[in-house]
């Protein structure tokens, strides 16, 4: 446990320092520029725009930390090898992998939390209005989605072979995981079977990202958020990582450093 | 006497193949061909070879970072996916890189930490380390700054940090300056001393020639020979010498067994072998030499002539 705790507190200092925090500020001011424009604009409650904006900045920049994160720890571990002076250490690749897991999503749930704080004080303070619970909800849905995309991005920098390649079939990923509606209407049309097994693999293997997608709906008045569907986000979300999180692992055991 | 105990590293018929190319016309390479190799403990073992002659996939495979295609591989007497073995090892990788965000003193402290040092032992190692690589004042810039020199300190200091029983070394000497080369390889002698196994991964002879008790030689995946350095030493090997001699002089060559004939530049190349006597027959000629001195040390020409390569000239007939 004590190695997988040095190896996130090491990738956690090594995000930082390389100044990925900066794209969340750089988020904060678009964000901020945005809302203003739209509250000038609108003749609607102002709070509710910038709680609306606001969540779609903290997956935005959530998502594009990532992003960058993978391109640059990618170049540093495989590409300049600097994986191999650790991994010749008396620590496992699962813990190496795990450590690493831990650091991404701690950055970046420093990201969303941050840009989370920083709405609530603009719907408080700007839009003289008040954070609602579902607003909380929903900010704590895109933390768990933001662990499945980790989990997912991590998989690939373990499979993959190229920084292209990661960050292309990551944000492949991203898109097609929320399009998972799309898919499951066409599944639901008078397809040809071979499209229609094709179809299913892809939903089966896709990550549903818009099983965390509360913000969407926070003014919905039909809709329902119990403990049952808390307990669904939940499992799915960490079951799924689970299963990427082997996939990855798997991966880095088998794979040879040449 | 050697007992099976006192292995370092046992390698049994070792190979390793690389598959390449489009899958219609696949390439195939044999980087490692039946390798076989004991290194015992508290020696100092220097694997030499060219670029490309499976130095580094062997050691590679050594730290199992590649899986071999056949035979085994024994490092401490266990195998290296053993937590407590890998705990006994030092590795420095060549040219070691790391993130450009740490000072070299939070880089060792991870690395330490990842041997399992902490608190008040793990900053005590780390400066120890720090005083041993000569890098105690610099230690609190980000390496970003460092130059190859001091980030090959850092590297072999990350690998020092967890007091290793075995040091495995890929080509430890890469970019250095003179006066780093110096260092290290003291640092390597001083751990020699205190009893720590090295095996370095090299093509510079200076350095096997100073550090090692016994090489390899590795050429094409095969391992050709395996020598005591003291022995290579005292060999006969066939080292070419320059004798500078007097420019005036040159028209009184004619006649010297010498094998290569540069007179123009005022000197002739002669092999070894025939040393003593071509300078006694320059001296007859009263040809005034000006200095005498080898094109090559006894490693570079005993290395040469392992791997096939031409090293020197042949003695005449003459001058036989």
């Amino acid at each position: 446990m004590k190695k997988i705790f040095h190896v996130t507190t090491f990738t956690l200092r090594e995000l930082i320092r390389s100044k990925m925090l900066y794209i969340w500020f750089l988020s904060a001011v678009v964000f901020c520029l945005l809302s203003y424009l739209l509250s000038i604009l609108s003749f609607g409650e102002v709070h509710k725009i910038f709680m609306d904006l606001g969540l779609v900045g903290m997956e935005w920049s959530g998502t594009l930390v990532l992003i960058l994160s993978l391109a640059v720890t990618y170049n540093t571990e495989f590409e300049q090898k600097a994986i191999y002076l650790q991994l010749a250490k008396p620590v496992t690749r699962g813990e190496y992998l795990l450590g690493r897991v831990f650091g991404f999503f701690a950055v970046i749930s420093l990201v969303v939390i941050g840009m989370g704080l920083l709405i609530a004080g603009l719907v408080i303070f700007v839009g003289g209005g008040q954070v609602t619970n579902l607003f909380i909800d929903s900010s704590v849905f895109i933390l768990i989605e933001m662990f499945v995309l980790t989990t997912i991005g991590l998989a690939f920098q373990m499979i993959g072979t190229s920084m292209v390649g990661v960050v292309l079939y990551f944000m492949f990923t991203v898109f097609l995981g929320h399009c998972i509606g799309q898919v499951e209407w066409l599944l639901n049309q008078n397809l040809a079977p071979a499209v229609k097994t094709m179809l299913r693999i892809v939903h089966f293997l896709l990550p549903n990202l818009e099983a965390f997608n509360l913000k969407d709906r926070i003014y919905d008045p039909n809709l329902i958020l119990g403990w049952v569907q808390w307990r669904e986000v939940l499992l799915y979300g960490f079951a799924y990582s689970f299963v990427v999180f082997v996939i990855g692992w798997i991966n880095l055991e088998k794979r040879e450093f040449m | 006497m050697t007992t099976p105990s006192n292995y370092a590293i046992q390698i049994k018929d070792l190979s390793k193949t690389y598959k390449t190319g489009f899958w219609l016309k696949p390439k195939v390479t044999n980087a490692l061909k039946n390798f076989t190799l004991d290194v015992y403990e508290k020696e100092a073992f220097g694997l030499l070879g060219l670029n490309g002659a499976g130095k580094t996939t062997a050691t590679k495979i050594i730290l199992g970072f590649l899986a071999p295609s056949s035979g085994s591989v024994s490092v401490l007497g266990g195998k290296i996916s053993n937590r407590e073995i890998r705990n006994q090892i030092g590795y420095l990788s060549e040219l070691p890189y790391f993130s450009r965000e740490h000072t070299g003193r939070e880089l060792l402290e991870y690395f330490g930490s990842l041997h399992g040092f902490s608190g008040k032992v793990l900053s005590q190692r780390v400066d120890e380390v720090l005083e041993l690589v000569r890098m105690s004042k610099p230690s609190k810039d980000r390496v970003s700054g460092y130059s190859k020199g001091m980030l090959q300190r850092i590297g072999i200091g990350q690998a020092l940090i967890g007091k290793p029983k075995l040091l495995i070394c890929d080509e430890p000497m890469s970019g250095l300056d003179p006066v780093g080369y110096k260092e290290m390889r003291d640092i390597f002698i001083d751990l020699k001393k205190m009893g720590t196994t090295l095996l370095l991964n090299t093509h510079i002879m200076d350095e096997v020639e100073r550090v090692c008790d016994r090489i390899g030689i590795l050429h094409d995946g095969h391992l050709k020979e395996v020598a005591s350095v003291p022995d290579i030493l005292q060999s006969s090997v066939n080292v070419d010498y320059w004798v500078d001699v007097d420019a005036h002089d040159a028209s009184k060559l004619s006649g010297v067994p010498f094998q290569k004939s540069v007179a123009e530049n005022g000197g002739v190349q002669i092999s070894g072998l025939v040393l003593p006597e071509t300078l006694t027959l320059l001296s007859q000629k009263q040809v005034k030499t000006k200095g005498v001195r080898p094109l090559s040390s006894v490693m570079e020409a005993y290395f040469l002539k392992s791997i096939g390569a031409r090293t020197s000239t042949e003695p005449t007939e003459v001058a036989k």
